[in-house]
């Protein structure tokens, strides 16, 4: 087996106007890349189990950048650092859950050249997979990690099709939680996607975590004002606290009458393919009162449907656990 | 805190500067005129045998200098470790190299060769291989036992119900490959009030030296030049001409600093025979770099443990009897030997009344394994700790008292043939540690927080701490400066510098005047132990002495034969050597020096003496002529066994919901003798904690049953602690009591730093879980969370190498 | 342009991933080349008269072959959507939709051979010397159905038994309400699974180019009209076929 470490030939280019680079982004489709902070990018491509042809480096385009405040809410352009995101008092007085969300991704040395775009488009994690096994994701005819011996701590307990990844983003779900969109263009469209339709899993695509299609740019990420304020709720259980992927992560996004439960947005993290939405906890959360009973009321909903692997059950009672954890008062 | 000029005085030692300005090289930073840059084809298969290799894809490559493979470097008899195979025992075992003019092209060129490989059986579980028509990880057999009356393969197998015993916590009645005991085992647990019985898992896990392996050599007038990643310097010297095929003369080795070695490098690995190889057939410099993935694979790991203990415990919490079975993780080179060094610890810091080891080697086809920080010792600290707790409880007795009452002494006596120790001071150490950690006060847990419950632990880490025989080298020039030849190795711990302080001490000279000579054999070092085992501060202490004390006696002969009367008339202070009763009577060492060079023989390194090593003898050959030198072989006399001893204890909060747990305070305490060099010992005592704290919930080896694949090659995957995982203050100390043995009192501490730390943290987390003992490590947050909310755990019992 | 799509795996293999989908490509173009030309031809020969649809009616189809027939058009059409739209770019779920309909789609195939078995029809299939001859012989007219159609059959049962049969295969390892998917068989029988499952596919996605076309064809339509409503007219009969080698009853 050979194993490399030294960039491989590749084209980069560093195009610092939008339209140019949805130009390159059309010409080089499936056999380009697009580079945000690099930091999933340079293992993929020095690993060479990724072979682009070309790198579209987005970091020079001033239009991918930045935090704007818009009538609907907010937009974060794609390029933007997690650093960046972590630090906007906006974001952080009104949107906590996603500075929450953002100041738990990797560590502080990725987070101040990740990008929130890169955050939302990675990879999935699963280590048979970054291993350059020919699985289903990376377009072959089986999973390895789905074997009745196989080694699957960290993979998913719901929506597996034939691929038992999981999202790995720490953003994602703070982003389906608070309902935002992504703004995706091409050179001759733009389509605004909402997240939870972004997020594709492996039923629909089982090569590509996002609806994101070859040619296609995230631009920005829009959220809507309607959670501004609201009580929010995140957490996520790595095996460290830095570095390390979410086993079981949680965003919640919660109206509240007093202590009276409205409308709310339970997500949950590393357990399913994209940000798993808990519909059942949500519906039966309304009416409740934060409460440790009411906790434990809905933490019993949290796992209904899952379908556990041999090495993964673990991920049921923690994903009970920060349900609870979310409904205390 | 001693009255010595340097030994206990913080200094700065002369590598320092390099590694935080950069300056620094490692041996991938060293280039040569014509240098080619090799890089690495190793095995996809855990077992398998090279059928065919098809380099027809490098035709007309640009670039493409040469390829190596097996048929080009000498064979090597199973189970060691060759340079290059055409049977690759597991996945990463080297199979060819390619060299090219960059590193890149030699990246394409690897791309383009097609190995063809017929796979085997293979085995990445002992227990897979161990039982009835369960794969052999070698065609040899499956259990390789070293031992000194003969070593050799075995294939042993246990029927599946005797497997089924054993996993279920059962004395396992399998047939076994080594015994040693002593006392009366039978009445020890005829005696007990108390007797615990546990099976238990260490789960082997990679060095993880930040510098992978890199080597760089060329042929320059029939000697080879070798630039390594080497944790030892002089002891790597034979093992590199052997690798070679050549004489120790004709290599010199250059090794300046080391990026992490932790056992991995201690002596002349294969892979650092490669360039020179490489080299020889294409006429270049090679360098060879591996990655980081490769440096997983061939970079060596912790021998993983399956085993059992029966401890039998009397109403006063002495231990009458201990019965330690293991299997050991042995990978497929069958290196280790931790089994029996684990019993050893057992013996030496619980000191039992009656045990009895008995060891089990069993090979897979995983990373070749190697002796990591505390080998044996370690695991079963970890493993120990809890289990301690647990008669504690069943005693009603405190958890440091049980610890106290076992502890080792000055009168203990150790080890199958119950050997004397040199000295021991754990209870000192239990004291002391106690007293700072507050543990009296820390018993009296707050009450649960929510979902987070407090837990408090003490662990004891040991690792035999020194040796004898080897030979030190001091040098006085004419211009007055003392050289100190060290031929120790730089690992990192400064014990290269910290050990030849005990010769700046001997000759009374300021530590400005003296210059550390190291690095390269072209240095001329002297015959040195390897940088490893705990062992360099109380073995190099010593054989710097004897040479600072051959000096010394030469300075006063010279005096003597200057201005008349005996040597023994002669003193030295000040960098001078003077009658005792007329000052005037004095030369400096400079002048000595000259005069030396012009007396000549033993003075100035003309004669040697007969016993010192082949390497410390062309050292001595080369300086010739150059000043006074002082050389000689320590043979101080040493009896008994040399104790590196440390404890430690821990607060721990631990989240019921989410099986993680912080550090809310660590007290770690060395008892290594006399403390040389404090910031030095508070490094090694803070690093040993944080990498004890890996090993107790994060690292582990993960493979796939089905494939073979390890799951874990990089630092992301392999889960060491980082600095937001870590107590942002490790407070620690040191017992300071001099060892009788040792020259300035020393003994080493290396390891037992380690070993502490993971069993303080199995004990905190047992504590926190009202006593419930995971006989495991390490305890990851899953097998918290599946144990609090009353789920069995995913894995079978005894069950390892998984998550 | 390779039949079949390979890649070297991390243990210096190369496996077998299936069929290059590039062949559905050369496929399509082939078939419609074919028609393309077919039709030009057709358009260049002198225009005959066509029999009547008036005047009696014979039973060329009866409900149940009729039912089966759209029956399995149906599923076919979902499994070809399902199975190739998302190679060719449009995804969405598909694998759940796919499988259940390779289940009717089994089923009704099954159905369609046991009746074929137990009922004389399997000899109207059959291909003799005599349907060889047919090509040959302006003045021989077919039996029930034509040599082209008989050939159409053959060609689709093949395909069609190695899609269901490589197909239940690759049903077999996946997740279902019954089993949970498994990694029974190693990737190199699982890349001879879905090169067969890929092949077929291609070529019955060819074969149904070929099929939709004779069937809407102006001087075939009748039989189309026929697998609707079953029948066609004495005079159809005539000008087609060969009344002793098959003498259908009156329609209602």
């Amino acid at each position: 087996m050979a194993s490399f470490d030294v960039m491989p030939d590749t084209h980069l280019y560093q195009p610092v106007e939008l339209a140019d680079a949805l130009e390159l982004a059309a010409r080089h489709g499936e056999r380009g890349w697009l580079l945000g902070g690099g930091q999933d990018t340079y293992g993929w491509l020095k690993d060479r189990a990724k072979n682009p042809q070309a790198m579209i480096d987005l970091n020079g385009i001033a239009a991918l950048k930045g935090i704007r405040e818009t009538a609907g809410g907010i937009e974060i352009g794609a390029a933007t650092t997690l650093r960046d995101v972590i630090r906007n008092p906006t974001i952080r007085n009104n949107y906590g859950l996603l500075s929450d969300a953002a100041s738990r991704v990797a560590s502080p040395q990725i987070r101040n050249v990740g990008t929130v775009g890169g955050n939302l488009v990675q990879d999935a994690r699963c280590w048979y997979y970054r291993r350059g096994l020919s699985c289903y994701r990376a377009g072959g005819n089986i999973c390895y990690a789905d074997g009745p011996d196989a080694m699957n701590r960290e993979h998913c307990l719901f929506e597996a099709s034939r691929c038992v990844a999981v999202s790995p983003s720490d953003t994602a779900t703070a982003m389906v939680a608070l309902e935002a969109s992504m703004v995706a263009a091409s050179l001759d469209n733009e389509r605004i996607i909402p997240a939870d339709k972004f997020f594709v899993g492996p039923d629909t695509h089982i090569t590509r975590m996002t609806s994101l299609k070859p040619g296609e740019i995230l631009t920005a990420v829009r959220i809507p004002a309607k959670w501004s304020g609201k009580r929010f709720y995140f957490e996520k259980v790595a095996d460290r606290d830095v570095w390390d992927f979410a086993l079981v992560s949680i965003a919640v996004a919660m109206e509240l009458d007093g202590d009276t439960v409205g409308e709310t947005r339970f997500v949950c993290g590393g357990v399913a393919a994209t940000p798993y939405r808990l519909r059942d906890v949500e519906r039966a959360a309304r009416g409740k009162t934060l409460s440790e009973d009411s906790g434990n009321e809905l933490a019993a909903l949290a796992t209904r449907g899952a379908k556990p692997l041999k090495y993964n059950h673990f991920k049921l009672p923690l994903m009970e656990n920060l349900v609870r954890r979310a409904m205390r008062g | 805190m001693s009255n010595y000029k340097h030994i206990g005085k913080d200094f700065t030692p002369p590598d320092l500067l390099g590694k935080v300005t950069g300056k620094a090289r490692f041996a991938e930073d060293f280039r040569a005129d014509g240098m080619v840059y090799a890089r690495l084809y190793t095995s996809p298969m855990a077992n398998g045998r090279v059928t065919n290799i098809d380099t027809s894809g490098l035709d007309g490559m640009t670039g493409v200098i040469g390829v190596i493979t097996a048929d080009d470097v000498p064979a090597v008899e199973a189970p060691n470790a060759a340079i290059l195979t055409n049977r690759p025992t597991f996945i990463g075992d080297p199979i060819l190299a390619v060299a090219a003019e960059d590193e890149k092209t030699a990246e394409d060129a690897l791309a383009r060769i097609k190995v063809s490989i017929e796979p085997l059986p293979f085995a990445v579980d002992p227990l897979d291989s161990l039982v009835t028509g369960g794969p052999n990880a070698r065609e040899e057999g499956n259990v390789f036992a070293r031992s000194s009356e003969g070593s050799g393969f075995r294939t042993i197998k246990w029927t599946p119900e005797q497997i089924a015993e054993f996993r279920a916590g059962k004395e396992p009645t399998g047939e076994f490959a080594s015994e040693w005991s002593y006392g009366d085992l039978a009445r020890g647990f005829a005696d007990a009030a108390v007797i615990i019985e546990e099976p238990f898992v260490t789960t082997g896990y990679a060095h993880m030296s930040m510098e992978p392996r890199t080597a760089m050599a060329y042929w320059q007038n029939g000697t080879c030049f070798v630039y390594g990643s080497a944790q030892s310097q002089s002891f790597w010297m034979p093992g590199l001409a052997r690798l070679l095929e050549v004489e120790q003369k004709d290599v010199v080795l250059i090794s300046e600093y080391t990026g992490g070695g932790f056992g991995s490098k201690i002596g002349a690995y294969p892979l650092a025979g490669l360039p020179g190889w490489f080299s020889r057939k294409i006429g270049r410099p090679v360098q060879l770099r591996i990655t980081r993935e490769q440096e997983y694979y061939i970079g060596s790991a912790r021998v993983g443990f399956q085993g059992w203990m029966k401890l039998g415990f009397a109403a006063n919490g002495r231990i009458t009897a201990a019965d330690v079975f293991i299997v050991e993780d042995i990978g497929p080179n069958a290196t280790g030997g931790d089994g029996s060094s684990a019993g050893g610890a057992v013996s030496l810091v619980y000191d039992p009344e009656a045990m009895r080891f008995r060891g089990l080697p069993v090979m897979t086809n995983t990373t070749p394994r190697g002796a990591q920080r505390g080998p044996g010792q370690n695991q079963i600290a970890a493993i120990m700790a809890p289990i301690m707790d647990k008669a504690a409880r069943e005693l009603n007795m405190d958890r440091v008292e049980i610890r106290k009452v076992n502890a080792t002494s000055n009168d203990t006596t150790v080890y199958e043939d119950q050997e004397p120790v040199t000295s021991a001071y754990m209870n000192e150490a239990l004291d002391m540690g106690a007293k700072m950690f507050g543990w009296e006060t820390r018993r009296n847990k707050p009450p649960r927080r929510g979902s987070k419950v407090r837990g408090i632990g003490v662990g004891q880490g040991y690792h035999s701490a020194g040796a004898t025989g080897y030979d030190g080298l001091v040098r006085i020039t004419p211009d007055g400066r003392i050289h100190l030849h060290s031929g120790v190795g730089n690992l990192g711990t400064y014990s290269y510098a910290s050990t030849t302080r005990a010769a700046a001490e001997v000759l009374k000279c300021d530590w400005e005047d003296c210059v550390i000579h190291r690095g390269s054999t072209e240095e001329n070092l002297p015959w040195s132990s390897y940088q490893a085992g705990s062992n360099t501060s109380f073995t190099h202490q010593r054989a710097n002495y004897v040479a600072a004390l051959d000096a010394v006696d030469k300075l006063k002969q010279i005096a003597a034969q200057s201005f008349g009367g005996g040597a023994d008339e002669y003193d030295i202070d000040g960098k001078r050597v003077f009658h005792v009763e007329d000052s005037s009577r004095s030369m400096s060492y400079a002048e000595a020096a000259l005069q030396a060079i012009a007396l000549g023989g033993s003075y100035s390194g003309q004669t040697w003496p007969e016993d010192i090593h082949e390497v410390t003898q062309r050292a001595v050959q080369n300086l010739a002529g150059s000043g006074l030198i002082g050389v000689a072989k320590d043979k101080l006399p040493q009896n008994g066994v040399i104790p590196g001893l440390a404890v430690a204890f821990t607060e721990i909060e631990l989240d019921l919901d989410t099986g993680k747990y912080e550090i809310l305070d660590y007290v770690g305490i060395a008892e290594c003798g006399t403390v040389v060099h404090p910031q030095g010992l508070a490094a090694q005592m803070a690093g040993g904690a944080v990498w004890g704290m890996g090993m107790a919930c994060l690292e582990r080896h993960v493979y796939d049953p089905h494939n073979g694949l390890p799951a874990n090659i990089g630092f992301h995957q392999c889960g060491i602690p980082t600095y937001l995982d870590t107590p942002l203050h490790v407070r620690t100390g040191a017992v300071d009591l001099p060892d009788p043995q040792s020259p300035f009192g020393a003994r080493g501490i290396g390891e037992p730093a380690m070993g502490c730390s993971v069993a303080a943290l199995t004990s905190a987390i047992a504590d926190a879980l009202d006593g419930h003992i995971f006989n495991r490590t390490p305890v990851s947050r899953d097998m918290i969370v599946n144990h609090v909310a009353g789920r069995g755990q995913s894995f079978q019992t005894l069950q390892t190498n998984n998550f | 342009m390779d039949i079949a799509e390979f890649k070297r795996d991390v243990w210096g293999r190369e496996v077998l991933l299936g069929v290059s989908w590039d062949l559905l490509w050369v496929i399509l173009i082939a078939a419609f080349l074919f028609i393309a030309i077919h039709a030009l031809i057709k358009a260049a020969e002198k225009r005959r008269q066509s029999p009547t649809a008036d005047g009696p009616r014979v039973l060329r189809h009866d409900a149940l072959d009729r039912t089966f027939h759209w029956i399995m058009a149906i599923t076919v059409v979902v499994l070809l959507v399902t199975g190739i739209l998302p190679i060719i770019g449009v995804n969405f779920a598909w694998l759940t939709i796919h499988w259940i309909a390779g289940l009717v789609f089994t089923a009704v195939i099954l159905f369609h051979i046991v009746r074929s078995l137990f009922r004389k029809s399997l000899k109207s299939m059959w291909i003799s010397l005599r349907d060889l001859r047919e090509p040959f012989d302006a003045a021989q007219k077919p039996g029930k159905y034509s040599l082209a159609q008989k050939s159409m059959h053959a060609g689709v049962t093949v395909l069609t038994l190695v899609v269901i049969v490589s197909g239940l295969v690759l049903f077999a390892v996946i997740d279902t309400p019954w089993w949970d998917r498994s990694n029974a068989l190693s990737e190199a029988a699982l890349g001879w699974m879905f090169f067969l499952h890929g092949l077929s596919t291609v070529l019955l996605v060819g074969m149904i180019a070929l099929h939709i076309y004779f069937g809407v064809r102006p001087e075939k339509l009748f039989y189309l009209r026929a697998m609707i409503k079953g029948w066609i007219s004495k005079d159809e009969l005539v000008a087609n076929h060969d009344p002793e080698q098959w003498n259908p009853g009156e329609s209602s």
